[in-house]
């Protein structure tokens, strides 16, 4: 295996990696600099030819969104980074907080001044305040000593404020629409569209905005040090540019968040990185990116783990959180478990979601108990196919998706347990 | 599961405020950065921020400080409970001065998180979801906390992570915390009948309180 190209974790082995001291050794700030001296449109274009594709968990072309905003004629427009990070298996936005914190925030500024956006907040899950928050707030801080935020930055006469808030414990909120709502103070539920949030009318405080994940602002620096065709050229497959942080959990040798070239597959993340399954398993499933996406079972352990790949493949590239599951897993325990988070987590707005994710739960619940009939089995596939797209946002699709493919493709595990 | 609640006003109005003079002074400080970080004409959208400062003060929201809280922000009552009550880390009644949270989902789950759990249980006493006779413990099952690849992992009052725990290190914790004297928690009020809009009954204090015990 080559040197692979790491974008975002290369100094994570470096003492103290999360300093600014040691962000700058290794060139940090340079290409603040130099976005600075860019038109703002020049930035957006060469992240569209970077084909940078949010990493939260929809792989939205992010040149793409950025163009929307700029469109927009109302201001002030505003960029809310989504640091809610909670989908299971997710882990890698956590790091990058905790590790290189600076580099997060020289892209912000990039994307700031990309936007003509001049306050800018980062929304962290509650949970994180005394650990990344901590590191990210030190990092904010540092930036306004040396000039990279506040009034007239590095004298260009861009202003920028940069304010962290920390939320209170909701899955949701990790939604853009329902982030939304919480920054502004409300409970999180999530907002009819459209108005989207790029739109006038649906983004912060009715302004249009941009929000995007911690890993994908992270990329900024890199982006406009060696250019959008770079970026993309990482990549091993078209319109799915650079590196991909993938929190790897589960029964593998050594679980971690490894930076792999977009496109890498499942079964190259597993050998070359995580040292393969540990002593004594056998690769079963592999959650593929956080909970909410269809399952996959060992044999399809050579695809592609790029957004397109897998959005042809039925399932999603979602949040970068891999999960390798072993020959002990029971699939119906494990489908029990996601369904009670999703359960737990539905914010209650919508009947379809609020009512189902409850009854898959309890279904479920009820195989695993060796209560189940063999039409329980069923009505879980039926009750998961009815939830789909009918809902304001998509957490009754990716309590559905799991539930479906389980079944799908595990089904002897069901059966296992039912009365047929 | 939810506490006895009294009718909250629907409209914004003046409340007592919850606090000793000692509180007052750090929340007024905090209440003041957290109020900054928005547009002048968009105070309220600190709500969030400003209900965690209450509950590290008081160690959880009582139905006064919610009232004081729309008082300060010019939201009514209701709203603030409203708000208090769909966020899990808001807590609605006193909990344990250590409140343990156990992540269950599907990462730590496959890496042994029932086991966890259930040693929780035996070792406190509780099932989850309880505290213990003496107060000092909570058990309560979390959702993913974004440390799956050092599952299981355990949250310890909202804010500390401990992860890779195992059965063993779970008993050395919870030794570890009975040494230290955790969050302390405002008396729950003596009754909890209506006295009218804006929730004007005698505010729980708590004495002796030093800092926030952030670190266990």
């Amino acid at each position: 295996m080559d040197a692979p190209v790491k974008i975002l974790s290369a100094d994570w082995d470096t003492p103290e990696s999360w300093t600014l001291a040691a962000y700058q050794k290794s060139g940090g700030f340079q290409s603040l600099p130099k976005a600075l001296k860019m038109q703002p449109q020049a930035i957006v274009d060469e992240v569209v030819k970077a084909n940078l594709r949010g990493r939260g968990g929809a792989g939205f072309p992010t040149g793409m969104k950025w163009n929307f905003v700029r469109k927009e004629t109302s201001f002030p427009k505003y960029l809310v980074v989504n640091a809610d990070e909670g989908e299971p298996g997710t882990f890698k936005d956590r790091e990058i907080l905790k590790r290189s914190p600076h580099m997060f925030v020289e892209g912000l500024i990039i994307g700031c001044f990309a936007l003509d956006c001049h306050l800018t907040y980062v929304y962290c899950r509650g949970e994180f305040r005394d650990g990344p928050v901590k590191r990210l707030q030190a990092a904010i801080d540092d930036a306004y000593k040396q000039g990279f935020l506040g009034k007239n930055i590095l004298g260009t006469g861009f202003d920028l404020e940069m304010h962290v808030v920390i939320g209170a414990g909701a899955y949701i909120c990790g939604e853009e629409t329902a982030l939304l709502e919480s920054l502004e103070g409300r409970k999180g539920y999530p907002r009819l569209k459209p108005p989207f949030p790029a739109n006038a009318g649906g983004g912060l405080f009715k302004q249009p905005t941009a929000v995007n994940n911690v890993e994908t602002l992270a990329n900024l620096p890199k982006i406009i040090e060696k250019g959008g065709d770079w970026f993309s050229a990482v990549g091993l497959v078209p319109k799915n540019g650079g590196t991909r942080l993938f929190a790897v959990s589960g029964h593998v040798r050594k679980p971690g968040v490894y930076e792999a070239p977009m496109g890498i597959t499942f079964k190259a993340l597993l050998d070359d990185y995580c040292g393969g399954m540990r002593e004594g398993s056998t690769l079963k499933a592999i959650i593929p990116g956080g909970s909410s996406s269809a399952i996959m079972t060992a044999a399809e352990a050579g695809w592609a783990s790029d957004f397109d790949t897998l959005k042809a493949k039925k399932t999603m590239a979602g949040s970068g959180g891999v999960v390798y599951l072993d020959q002990s897993v029971s699939m119906a325990h494990a489908l029990a478990n996601v369904m009670r988070f999703y359960a737990h987590e539905s914010c209650g707005q919508c009947t379809p979601c609020r009512e189902g994710t409850a009854w898959l739960s309890r279904l479920v619940d009820k195989i695993v108990a060796g209560r189940g009939e063999k039409t329980d089995v069923d009505n879980v596939h039926q009750i998961a196919r009815q939830m789909e797209m009918k809902t304001i946002c998509a957490l009754a699709d990716g309590a559905a998706m799991p539930a479906k493919s389980y079944i799908e493709k595990f089904r002897a595990d069901f059966d296992a347990l039912v009365r047929s | 599961m939810r506490a006895a609640m009294i009718p909250l006003s629907t409209r914004a109005g003046p409340a007592p405020s919850p606090f000793t003079p000692a509180q007052q002074q750090r929340f007024d400080e905090a209440f003041e950065r957290a109020v900054a970080k928005y547009p002048s004409d968009r105070r309220r959208a600190a709500l969030l921020p400003v209900l965690h400062l209450v509950q590290d003060e008081l160690g959880w929201l009582t139905e006064p400080a919610m009232a004081y809280v729309g008082f300060r922000l010019d939201i009514p009552p209701v709203r603030v409970r409203e708000v208090a009550t769909f966020y899990t880390m808001y807590r609605l009644k006193p909990m344990g001065r250590h409140v343990i949270g156990v992540c269950n989902s599907v990462s730590c789950w496959a890496m042994g998180s029932e086991e966890i759990l259930k040693g929780c249980e035996e070792r406190l006493g509780i099932r989850k979801g309880e505290t213990t006779r003496d107060g000092q413990f909570s058990l309560e099952e979390v959702a993913c906390l974004a440390a799956c690849g050092t599952a299981p992992a355990v949250l310890v009052n909202n804010f500390t992570y401990v992860e890779n725990v195992t059965p063993q290190s779970l008993g050395a914790l919870l030794d570890s915390l009975k040494e230290k004297p955790g969050q302390a928690m405002a008396p729950e009020p003596r009754k909890l009948d209506s006295e009218g809009p804006g929730g004007s009954q005698a505010t729980p204090r708590t004495s002796g309180r030093a800092a926030l015990s952030e670190k266990v």
